[in-house]
């Protein structure tokens, strides 16, 4: 040894003492053992080693020490016959705690098996460890994974302190159960006892449980747990699917494929020639079969198992689907215990589809209110709504960058927002669509170039590029009920923002002067205006009040979604769709059309979640089949008005 | 009593037919194929491309300015048109280019390998190897020029029922006219519907058989061929709208009611015009994409077909002749300005870039024309012939 080395044994010595400061523990049970058993510490087996492990861990601290160097690998058997942990270039004897130097120990390698045995041994200390965090890590990694011994241990560990945590064990004991259990009957009533839990745990049980493989044969097996028995050529098990099957059984022999075939011809190509048909007219498929057919009367190729012959195999053979689990019993129990998680798991995606729709229906909602409003008074569809709800977005952008707290510019923003699209909605009605009163496709025009104007204008002000608009911190996250349930913050607060929206509507309409007005000219535009209401000024006002609520949606929408120039265009459609479904002149209507459509798009969604692209075709073709059934809406308008 | 010839009784289709002749005739004269070279090849198919949109322009016309139905999907039917002889066009091409390399493979193929080798070259970039049922027919000229009309026909036909006898109108039916386009074009959008996904169709410029024809040959053959469509269409439409049928389904435009309490199936008259405008939209649409080379679902977005509308109105909907004005005149210039050639206009302060604000213009000009010309360029004519037009 060099004089180095052995100078840095020497600190690392100092050190020891000076931190073990008192005098190592030992323990003559421990030591009594190890000289007893050094045969089998030295070289254990799996089968024969668990009852000195429980000695060993019975014999306090210093025991599951040893233990934990043992499974750890840190154990070390030293020439002179003593067992040592071996920490970094530091050596301690395992029974009596003295520190030794100089040895050259021999590391001890347990074997996988070996070291489970030893896990269980510690953890079922850790479990009754007097320590709360180190019961937690213990069930942690029970939890993790479990095994046969984790069972016994947690059977046997005393009540925990914790109410959480008994519960916690009690949970893991009834899985481990269902897993480990050697009598069914105590796996079926475990099974019972946890019938329609939804929790991840459970169903990660279950599936090992109820997991088949499929077997083919001439006569049903009689000693294995039969799921069911497959018919082939129906949808569990096509005709081609069972011949696989077969082959893999090597109870048939492999098809000839059109490529296979194809492949020995060419490797047979003699002359010009193959099986004496000319290469040339091997085009035609039935001359290729001539040919291989030829090639199997001269013995050149192996014949392959006909069309025929395949279909016959298929036939002869009966397909079962046959559970890993030998007990019918138990994959009965786990069946049912199955289907009723499965049931309330689909109870539980309901309720959370639930919410999404709700939340996609406030969406809508605002963004389709301003469009109900005017289409309502004037008879006229803004196609520049969607351009509205941009600049809006934009809006709240430019606030943003102006204010850095988020939270404040958010509270600027939306007045401001509503202001700025207030004003242009008067300026359109003003400058546009008053002069082309009583002409309604021709303000769908005019305003679509108002619509292509703006978005140009936005892109060369603005740039192509997405614009961050970015939640306050409060807004972020979501709000989560269990593992299925769970909504993101700000959904829900648009949703709120939906529902005040509703409210302050419903007040204006219905408890102000301005709301008063405005259902006259909506009911009447001849009549109120020789009551001595200026139906032109209500034109403007209604006008400039769906357009602002547009600006508010903006940055509702802009707060999840990337604020860019095109932003109106992917909400006017669902708008269109929500006033179009909803019915005009009657909030309610709009509600309506919103609630449906939200929940529409996200059921669809649902059924087949790749595809939004299909979800929205289908989406937009039941709305032009419900128009056949309410060509006017859910809640149509009616009256006068209606005809006009 | 002897009416007068229907030529003599609508002297402007006269007038077009001789535009469109000496049109024609020379660009002919000056194409590189067969004259002096003046206008190149890319111009000619330009030129071919507008003469199309002009019949579908035409064929918009119909609907909105004489029957009143301001359909926001017309270029739904355009579209079809196009993939209807695009899938011919994309199939026969690529059976041909697989079928001379199989030809170097040690036996010859069979018909159904060669359609596999076929099919997998088509729908390799969606990653699927299958001809998709949609294609059934691809493999037939005759038949998939039958299709070309008969499936937008028959879309417009089951729409049109659907929307009509519920007697949905107005704006209503402009919305559902442009969620149809838009619930095609997302559908056409999937890989899964058999038409490619948004790769759509492309080499549709190849035409099968005819490898040894220069572009710019082909090129001219399609300019006459859309112009032939265009007039064919137009006299059709002219003839049509210009006896008793015509005067009832202007009457169903200014008022639907009445014309339905004189005892006339209104939804039949907007069935057949709805389905016949559809049909002659997807015959300009199949000679359309053959020229662009290339369709694709973008084709159909709903902004496609609200300027379609836009370029009848700004021509002067309710005569036919202002829509071709409208089509040609706006396309051009579009393709003028957003195409980088129109010089920069410098104002005090800023470089106004054509390619940004060409937009803008058409947009704000739009508006302009509904609210100052209602009935867009084609009304500047009456000023000379001081003509009472009854339409508009």
């Amino acid at each position: 040894m060099t004089s180095s080395l052995r100078a840095q044994s020497l600190i690392a010595l100092a050190l020891m003492l000076l931190v073990s400061a008192l005098p190592a523990q030992a323990n003559p049970e421990l030591e009594a053992l190890i000289a007893t058993n050094m045969d089998q510490i030295e070289r254990p087996s799996r089968r024969t080693v668990g009852p000195l492990i429980k000695q060993i861990a019975a014999t306090g601290p210093e025991g599951k020490a040893m233990l934990a160097a043992w499974t750890d690998r840190r154990l070390g058997l030293t020439d002179d016959g003593r067992v040592v942990i071996v920490a970094g270039d530091d050596m301690a004897d395992a029974a009596t705690g003295e520190a030794v130097a100089g040895a050259d120990p021999k590391m001890l390698r347990p074997n996988s098996g070996v070291r489970g045995l030893i896990d269980s041994a510690l953890v079922a200390g850790q479990i009754s460890d007097p320590d709360r965090k180190i019961r937690v890590q213990a069930l942690d990694s029970i939890a993790r994974s479990g095994s046969e011994e984790h069972l016994a241990a947690l059977r046997n560990a005393p009540p925990d302190p914790d109410p959480a945590l008994q519960a916690r064990k009690e949970r893991l004991e009834t899985l481990l159960t269902i897993q480990y259990d050697g009598d069914p009957q105590a796996r079926i009533a475990a099974l019972k006892e946890m019938s329609g839990d939804v929790g991840l745990d459970f169903r990660a049980v279950l599936n090992p449980l109820l997991a088949t493989r499929r077997v083919a044969a001439t006569e049903a097996p009689g000693d294995a747990n039969i799921a069911r028995e497959l018919k082939p050529g129906s949808d569990e098990l096509s005709r081609d699917a069972a011949y696989e099957l077969l082959k893999s059984q090597e109870l048939a022999q492999p098809r000839l494929t059109l490529a296979a075939q194809r492949d020995i011809l060419i490797a047979n190509i003699a002359d010009g020639r193959v099986g004496g048909i000319p290469v040339t007219d091997l085009g035609d498929p039935q001359a290729r079969d001539r040919a291989y057919e030829a090639l199997e009367a001269a013995g050149t190729v192996t014949p392959a198992a006909t069309e025929a012959e395949a279909q016959e195999a298929i036939d002869r053979h009966r397909y079962y689907e046959i559970y890993a689990e030998p007990n019918p019993d138990v994959t009965e129990a786990a069946k049912s215990a199955q289907t009723r998680a499965q049931v309330r798991l689909a109870a539980m995606k309901g309720i959370d589809l639930g919410l999404d729709a709700l939340s996609f229906a406030s969406i809508y909602f605002l963004a389709a209110i301003g469009l109900a409003v005017t289409f309502g008074v004037m008879r006229v569809i803004n196609m520049a709504h969607g351009e509205f709800i941009m600049m809006g977005a934009y809006t709240g952008y430019v606030v943003q960058t102006l204010i850095p707290d988020r939270t404040l510019s958010l509270i600027v923003a939306l007045p401001a927002a509503f202001a700025v699209t207030f004003a242009a909605g008067v300026a359109l009605e003003r400058l546009v669509i008053r002069h082309l009163a009583k002409r309604p496709l021709e303000t769908l025009l005019a305003t679509f170039g108002v619509s292509i104007a703006l978005q140009q204008i936005a892109k060369n002000v603005f740039g192509t590029q997405a614009r961050p608009l970015t939640a306050p911190e409060w807004l972020e996250g979501a709000i989560t009920f269990n593992d299925v349930i769970s909504i993101s913050t700000i959904r829900a607060a648009i949703f709120v923002l939906a529902l005040l929206f509703l409210g302050l509507f419903l007040f204006i309409m219905k408890r102000t002067r301005l709301g008063l007005e405005v259902r006259a000219v909506t009911q009447n535009p001849g009549m109120a205006a020789s009551m001595g209401i200026n139906p032109d000024r209500i034109a403007m006002l209604t006008f400039g009040l769906g357009s602002g609520i547009a600006g508010i949606a903006g940055v509702a929408i802009g707060l999840f979604a990337k604020v860019t120039s095109e932003l109106g265009q992917d909400y006017i459609v669902q708008s269109f769709m929500t006033v179009v479904v909803g019915g005009v002149g009657n909030i309610w209507g709009t509600l309506a059309g919103a609630g449906l459509i939200g929940a529409l798009s996200k059921i669809i969604e649902s059924l087949n979640p790749s595809n939004t692209l299909a979800a929205q075709t289908f989406m937009i073709l039941f709305i032009i089949i419900f128009i056949q059934f309410r060509p006017r809406g859910i809640i149509p308008q009616k009256g006068r008005a209606a005809e006009a | 009593m002897t009416r007068k010839p229907f030529i003599l009784r609508n002297p402007s289709v006269l007038l077009m037919l001789a535009v469109l002749a000496v049109f024609t005739a020379a660009v002919t004269l000056m194409s590189q194929a067969y004259g002096s070279g003046a206008v190149p090849t890319s111009m000619v198919k330009v030129l071919g491309k507008t003469l199309c949109l002009a019949l579908a322009a035409v064929a918009m016309d119909l609907v909105w300015g004489y029957i009143g139905i301001l359909s926001l999907g017309q270029m739904a039917f355009f579209a079809l048109g196009g993939y209807m002889i695009g899938q011919w066009l994309m199939y026969a091409r690529t059976e041909a280019i697989v079928a001379a390399s199989l030809a170097q493979a040690p036996i010859p193929p069979t018909p159904l390998e060669l359609q596999e080798a076929t099919a997998s070259q088509i729908f390799g970039v969606v990653g699927s190897s299958d001809l998709p049922m949609v294609w059934s027919f691809a493999h037939s000229l005759p038949l998939q020029l039958l299709l070309v009309v008969a499936v937008p026909g028959l879309l417009a036909l089951v729409f049109g029922w659907l929307a009509f006898r519920s007697r949905v109108n107005g704006v209503y039916l402009s919305i559902l006219t442009q969620a149809m386009t838009l619930a095609l074009a997302l559908w056409l959008f999937q890989n899964d519907s058999g038409f490619r996904g948004n790769n759509g169709l492309s080499g549709l410029q190849n035409i099968p058989g005819l490898d040894g024809v220069s572009q710019a040959r082909l090129s001219i053959w399609f300019l006459w061929a859309s112009a032939a469509a265009l007039g064919l269409g137009y006299v059709l439409i002219a003839w049509l709208v210009g006896g008793k049928f015509g005067s009832v389904i202007r009457a169903i435009r200014d008022d639907e009611t009445r014309v339905r309490f004189l005892g006339y199936p209104v939804e039949g008259f907007k069935l057949v015009v709805f389905t016949l405008a559809a049909m002659i939209t997807a015959v300009a649409g199949a000679l359309y994409y053959p020229q662009a080379g290339i369709i694709n679902p973008a084709e159909l977005a709903p902004i496609a077909s609200i300027y379609l509308a836009v370029w009848v109105a700004i021509g002067g909907r309710g005569r036919l002749y202002g829509a071709v004005i409208g089509a040609v005149f706006v396309s051009l210039l579009s393709s003028w300005f957003t195409g980088g050639r129109a010089p920069d206009l410098a104002l005090p302060g800023y470089v106004v870039k054509w390619v940004d604000w060409w937009q803008v213009a058409l947009g704000l000009s739009f508006v302009l024309v509904t609210l100052f010309a209602p009935r867009g360029i084609a009304g500047f004519f009456d000023l000379f012939t001081r003509r009472k037009e009854s339409g508009s």
